[in-house]
């Protein structure tokens, strides 16, 4: 053959690089590459779970402010009533307190009417008083002294007779 | 180290240097080869002159004894790495586990990137040969020597040096290609491979070309004694290295590209699964 190509030594070299893809197939291409898929399938793994407890938490935090802002609405709501229910108790109060403040100030009135009307009764018997008690004063100084003297036991003895009975 | 320690070391190695070069002078062939120039260049194409026994069953050409040692030693250290290293693998690698890992990492990832519907297979494939290549071409550094049946003794070459191992290597390559094709597109990829039918004779010439050159001028410049000092270090090692890594990666690469494209099924593919 030219160039010496020798068909049974290409066949030697053939079976010299069959045996040799076997060898570094099962002794280090599979082992090597199984033990690198084995660690990117872990590594894999761990990327995932990791992703999943963070979509579990971010779910959770979700959850969690959903029920915050939740929260937040009824306690503005409660506070809502509670203010409606407090204005209305103050307004009934301020009521109450007005009506008896106008009862009192009726009242009062009634009395310093009532009053007042007793001042002017006794006022006006007492002028009626003084104004008699000045006539007979007058009248006394033009008659007699004995006359007041008569008089003035007569009156005494109507006014003890009128006393006994 | 003082100067006079320094002038001291200096002094010996300089002695040592002046007695090697003298022995070298004096016990080397220098003045007439073994062996004219255009055989040594001739046999390192060819082989035809240096050949060796092969468990006493056949002759055979330096690559394949080459070629079974590369596997002997890739076999020893896949079983130490297998039995010892592996087990102790960590979460957190350390550097050994970090090299093994994106070996096998880059491989696979060139197979998924060329073929994204089916790769399992290829990049099991394609870490054998970019090891191979490698380390069978690392090999040739290691220079080590055997009795060839001419009576000489010849250092081991490259695996893929040999014409025969390119081909092979070619050929393996694409029969991987075509079992891909059939497995993605059934006849209509092993049509579409076998439509390149040029492709594995191109694969192992170029393998070859490019181990060949390299073996070629290593052989070139050891064969005069005037070259053979400094000069080997970047020309040997330098452009052996740069051979390992530049024919590992354009094999394996080529062999991934004609992969995906005979096994990739037309049509959109939905929810990342074939139609």
């Amino acid at each position: 053959m030219p160039l010496n190509i020798d068909p049974q030594q290409i066949l030697l070299h053939l079976f010299n690089l069959v045996l040799l893809f076997g060898i570094l197939y099962v002794l280090l291409y599979k082992p090597v590459h199984d033990f690198m898929d084995k660690r990117e399938e872990e590594y894999a793994k761990r990327e995932k779970s990791t992703k999943d407890a963070l979509d579990d938490a971010e779910k959770l935090k979700a959850e969690y402010e959903e029920k915050i802002l939740t929260a937040q609405k009824e306690t503005a709501m409660e506070r809502a009533k509670a203010s409606a229910a407090s204005e209305s108790e103050r307004e009934k109060i301020i009521s109450d307190a007005h009506e008896r403040a106008d009862k009192i100030v009726s009242d009062a009135r009634d009395k310093a009417q009532a009053e007042h009307d007793r001042l002017i009764a006794r006022a006006q018997s007492e002028i009626a008083e003084y104004v008699s008690k000045a006539a007979e004063k007058i009248v006394m100084r033009e008659g007699d002294i004995e006359d007041d003297f008569d008089t003035f036991f007569e009156s005494q003895e109507v006014k003890k007779d009128n006393d006994n009975g | 180290m003082d100067k006079k320690k320094r002038t001291r070391f200096l002094i010996i190695i300089g002695c040592i240097l002046a007695v090697l070069l003298v022995g070298i002078i004096l016990t080397g062939n220098h003045s007439g080869h073994e062996e004219p120039i255009k055989l040594v260049m001739k046999d390192a194409v060819l082989h035809e002159e240096n050949r060796i026994n092969f468990l006493g069953i056949m002759l055979v050409n330096p690559a394949v004894i080459s070629a079974y040692t590369v596997t002997a030693i890739i076999f020893i250290f896949a079983l130490i790495v297998r039995l010892f290293v592996i087990p102790r693998f960590t979460d957190a690698p350390g550097k050994f586990q970090l090299l093994l890992e994106q070996a096998v990492g880059i491989f696979d990832g060139l197979a998924k990137s060329n073929s994204p519907q089916r790769n399992k297979f290829l990049g099991a494939y394609v870490f054998t040969a970019g090891t191979y290549i490698f380390v069978g071409t690392m090999f040739e550094l290691l220079g080590i020597m055997v009795p060839a049946t001419s009576g000489t003794a010849i250092a081991l070459p490259a695996p893929l040096a040999d014409i025969n191992g390119a081909i092979s290597m070619g050929v393996f390559s694409y029969c991987v290609i075509l079992s891909g094709g059939i497995a993605g597109n059934k006849i209509k990829g092993a049509l579409g491979t076998l439509k390149d039918f040029s492709l594995p004779i191109s694969m192992s010439f170029r393998l070859f070309g490019a181990l060949l050159s390299g073996a070629l001028v290593t052989e070139l410049v050891y064969y005069y004694i005037t070259t053979s000092f400094v000069i080997p270090v970047l020309v040997a090692v330098m452009f052996t290295m740069l051979h390992a890594l530049i024919q590992a990666y354009v094999l394996t690469m080529l062999t991934a590209l004609f992969y995906g494209e005979v096994c990739t099924k037309e049509g959109p593919i939905e929810d990342g699964k074939i139609p």
